[in-house]
């Protein structure tokens, strides 16, 4: 390697750029296999709840759920889901290898990981689950967080969720507190929140901090997606603690030696 | 006719009267309160966290017409002033949408029920300045002797 001038690597600045200035990261899923057994036990856990035969398309089959619930009946089926996949010991390491690498570079390589990975499901044109505008530190998160947001099929318009720009957080923030309610304040940010399009088989990763939501899904398909916190052990954490909310699931040897390490004892005694 | 449906749970990361519960624990609180009353129970609105915002509540006062009420984790989330408390339950209440606090196992179906949740809220606030009253003696040992 050589004489270098940087203690960052290309792809350490590239992370940097992207998250700081755009306030997420796009990339393909570090593991495919991983992925497409989460949506294929997604589709069956579906499948299973609603007493129908497994789907040969899971893909299609997720699309187009909307055909077997309607809204009274759309929390049971998303509670089944996601209760077959946190039953599963693979879950978590799998969701966590989707994006491990990237998370290394964006919030470091001693990592504390959500206990409960949560998922949306958003039918056509239903307007009875939907996130109203918030920024996760809202919520009881720290800024110190990022969320890797995997959805279960291709994301589009608002069929995806949408996030407001870090360059115009800053103004938007300082007149928050003169709206009424969270509607009126995404009417003040409408103009500047981006839709994130993203296909099955990539990852989102974006900051917190930055407020975010969604709105009526117009389109002909149902949003699935999952979502996770994950923030670097040694930071600050806010209303959502360790232990009831995140798990460490990476802590380094030297880490492990300071953390019992102490210094020998007994001086001061009769014997000095 | 309006078509109603469900109660929206109400859930917040900020203490109450210095009391708080992690959020998964204020929707199992809030989903088994629904459940023993044989309610609808909608995925919770969360309040968000800076001090003495409302603008979520807002939101869901802005639903009230569809709903069948609203199940607040604790009444104790209500705002402090009592104009402004009032001013949002009787919001609820006069959109026909009924209100409920799950830790209290009270509720209010028109603004004569209010009275009994305003004199929960009152009481609160009293055992409040009264532990602040026995602080302060505590810390003045010549009132004690």
């Amino acid at each position: 390697m050589g004489k270098i001038t940087s203690f960052l690597q290309p792809e350490d600045q590239a992370a940097n750029a992207a998250m700081l200035q755009r306030g997420h990261v796009i990339q393909a899923v570090e593991n495919r296999d991983g992925l497409d057994a989460i949506r294929d036990l997604a589709a069956h856990a579906a499948a299973r709840h609603l007493g129908v035969s497994p789907p040969n398309d899971p893909e299609r089959f997720l699309n187009g759920i909307g055909e077997h619930v309607d809204a009274t009946t759309l929390n049971d089926l998303r509670i089944s889901v996601i209760n077959a996949l946190r039953s599963e010991d693979w879950f978590r390491p799998t969701y966590f290898s989707l994006a491990r690498e990237a998370l290394f570079k964006i919030v470091g390589n001693e990592i504390a990981m959500q206990r409960g990975v949560g998922l949306s499901v958003q039918l056509p044109n239903d307007d009875s689950s939907l996130l109203p505008v918030h920024a996760d530190t809202w919520d009881g998160d720290s800024p110190y967080e990022v969320v890797v947001w995997v959805p279960l099929v291709d994301c589009f318009r608002t069929k995806a969720m949408y996030l407001l720009t870090p360059d115009k957080q800053t103004a938007h923030l300082k007149t928050m507190a003169s709206n009424n309610s969270a509607e009126t304040f995404f009417k003040s940010i409408e103009d500047d929140v981006e839709y994130i399009s993203i296909d099955y088989g990539n990852v989102l990763i974006f900051r917190l901090d930055l407020p975010h939501g969604n709105r009526v899904n117009t389109e002909t398909e149902a949003r699935w997606s999952m979502n996770c916190r994950f923030k670097s052990v040694l930071t600050p954490f806010a209303d959502k603690q360790l232990g009831e909310f995140f798990e460490p699931i990476i802590i380094r040897p030297a880490t492990k030696v300071g953390m019992t390490y102490e210094l020998p004892g007994g001086f001061g005694g009769a014997g000095q | 006719m309006i078509d109603r449906h469900g109660y929206r749970g109400y859930i917040g990361s900020r203490a109450y009267f210095g009391q708080r519960a992690p959020q998964h624990v204020q929707n199992l609180v809030i989903r088994d309160y629904c459940q023993r009353n044989g309610f609808t129970y909608l995925l919770s609105a969360t309040e968000y966290a800076m001090e003495d915002c409302f603008m979520i509540l807002e939101d869901v006062i802005n639903e009230a017409l569809k709903l069948e009420g609203v199940v607040f984790y604790t009444l104790n989330m209500l705002p402090r002033d009592k104009a402004r408390r009032y001013e949002i339950c009787s919001a609820f209440l006069d959109a026909g949408c009924t209100i409920h606090g799950a830790v209290e196992n009270a509720c209010a179906k028109s603004l004569e029920e209010y009275e009994n949740l305003e004199n929960l809220w009152s009481v609160r606030r009293l055992s409040e300045q009264a532990d602040t009253i026995i602080q302060q003696l505590a810390a003045t040992p010549e009132f004690l002797s």
